[in-house]
């Protein structure tokens, strides 16, 4: 078959979900990440290159994620990449479960490819953030593994999901304390208003 | 729910205010009036009032409101200590106060005090039995202890009593969509469509609901909601352009051409389709063949 999937985020992919997350304090939040499967057989990896922040408000209802997926779907295929996995943000600090919405649109995601990545928010370790230096993505990470549920992965101290530049999260505390995450447009604020553009192609520059 | 007015006009108080143009005060009194919760920006121009003597005397009585304000946005943002500050000054000004009282319990709360809260609201309630922020305060409560379904059962009590208040079925049917009840989800936008029948946010709500429920029947009625939730914005809102279009392919999917449509559906699909088209092109012109690609995927017939 071949070994353990190892997830490399890069770093406009990662801060984007992580300002996503800052910009609605009070509601839970979700995204899509973009990438491809490349490595080997025996080490294969799941890049993921690009995120989209998708909603702020009624996560659980099927028509605009549906229109979301059918667009992302269309213009990233376009080149070459696909869905790789799903970002979620839970509604309180407190809560670092793996919701059940997470778990079925982690599902549909899995049909497409089976090393399919669900990342949840990690609260504490986005506030520790501002204390210490951390190399590693404030995110938690879960696979389906052979007994076809999620489970987290890494709490064996393995670490699978790695931030592609190193410097990420100095960025990213660059970006929070500049307030930055205002910028953030989701899909839910394109739905609002069109002319809002979701790909958010004028964030970084 | 805020109109594009009332929006425009707090942001623009709220960006006068952020570049030292003035205008705390009305900003604060419209961010109140509106009932919005923007935590760090009350945070700060508050306290721009707040420290300054002469803009605070400036007030009169107003100062209380503006302290209490503060307080409650200092919570939001954590910051205990200046919420503590703004308590322990109406403390002084009004003892005994049962407002005041309030503000207690909910620093209690935002401290994570969760047992003391609930001991301070529930004396507060044996005054005041039917005092609804603080009953509601309580459903808060529960559900940030991660007591979702204490809280969906406090929120329901609470609604068998006070059966007009629509914020707090709002609040419900997104704690059921949350936990994926849609039933109980529609059950509640029913409940809102009836008493205020000319609010498209809650016709847009349902047919949500309905959508992802599924089955024939109810992407049929999602579909008849989607459209009046179209003729109550002026053809304006984009989520039920897009739901109209959906509902119809849903219900190809389903039906197959085994039975006959209702005649005026492939017009409100085509109707629809051509309404995302011109908005696109105005407006989001880089999107426009993303959007076309779309709608052909939605158009594909048995």
């Amino acid at each position: 078959m071949g070994g353990e999937s190892r997830y490399e985020i890069g770093q406009n992919a990662y801060i984007k979900l992580v300002l996503h997350a800052l910009k609605h304090k009070t509601s839970a939040v979700n995204g899509v990440l973009l990438g491809r499967l490349s490595g080997s057989d025996a080490s294969p990896v799941v890049e993921v290159t690009d995120s989209i922040p998708l909603f702020h408000s009624q996560i659980g209802v099927l028509a605009p994620l549906e229109i979301a997926l059918i667009m992302i779907e269309e213009y990233y295929g376009a080149q070459g990449l696909s869905i790789v996995g799903y970002f979620h943000a839970n509604e309180r600090f407190d809560d670092a479960e793996l919701g059940n919405i997470a778990k079925n649109i982690g599902d549909h995601i899995y049909k497409n490819l089976p090393q399919a990545a669900l990342l949840l928010l990690d609260n504490k370790k986005l506030e520790a953030l501002s204390k210490q230096k951390e190399m590693a993505p404030v995110m938690q990470l879960f696979t389906k593994d052979a007994s076809k549920s999620w489970k987290l992965v890494g709490s064996d101290g393995s670490s699978r999901l790695l931030l592609k530049e190193p410097s990420a999260n100095i960025v990213l505390m660059d970006y929070i304390s500049s307030g930055k995450w205002m910028d953030i447009i989701d899909f839910d604020d394109h739905l609002d208003d069109i002319s809002k553009d979701w790909l958010n192609s004028e964030l970084f520059k | 729910m805020v109109s594009k007015t009332e929006e425009a006009e707090v942001n623009r108080l709220e960006s006068q205010a952020d570049n030292g143009g003035g205008g705390e005060w009305e900003y604060l009194s419209l961010v109140r009036k509106l009932k919005l919760r923007r935590p760090d920006k009350v945070l700060k121009h508050g306290l721009t009032i707040l420290n300054d003597p002469k803009k605070r005397s400036s007030l009169g009585h107003d100062e209380w409101t503006l302290y209490e304000q503060v307080a409650i946005a200092a919570m939001d943002c954590h910051c205990l200590d200046v919420a503590q500050d703004c308590i322990k000054v109406l403390q002084k000004k009004f003892p005994e106060s049962k407002r005041v009282g309030r503000l207690e319990a909910m620093l209690l709360e935002a401290k994570g005090s969760w047992a003391e809260a609930e001991k301070a609201y529930l004396s507060l309630l044996e005054d005041n039995p039917l005092d609804q922020v603080i009953l509601k305060r309580r459903v808060a409560l529960t559900k940030a202890q991660g007591d979702i379904s204490g809280a969906i059962q406090r929120l329901s009590e609470y609604l068998e009593v006070f059966m007009a208040d629509h914020e707090a079925w709002r609040e419900l049917a997104e704690i059921y969509v949350s936990l994926q009840m849609y039933k109980q989800a529609a059950f509640c936008y029913e409940e809102l469509i009836l008493s205020q029948p000319m609010i498209p946010l809650y016709h847009l709500a349902y047919a949500d609901v309905l959508y992802t429920l599924g089955g024939l029947e109810n992407l049929q009625t999602a579909k008849k909601y989607y459209a009046s939730t179209i003729d109550l914005t002026g053809g304006k809102n984009n989520r039920a352009l897009f739901g109209v279009c959906l509902c119809t392919f849903a219900v190809a999917q389903l039906t197959k051409g085994r039975y006959k449509e209702d005649k005026e559906s492939p017009e409100l699909q085509s109707l629809a389709a051509a309404a995302l088209e011109k908005d696109y092109k105005l407006r989001a012109p880089s999107k426009l063949s993303l959007l076309g690609s779309t709608l052909r995927s939605l158009k594909l017939s048995s």
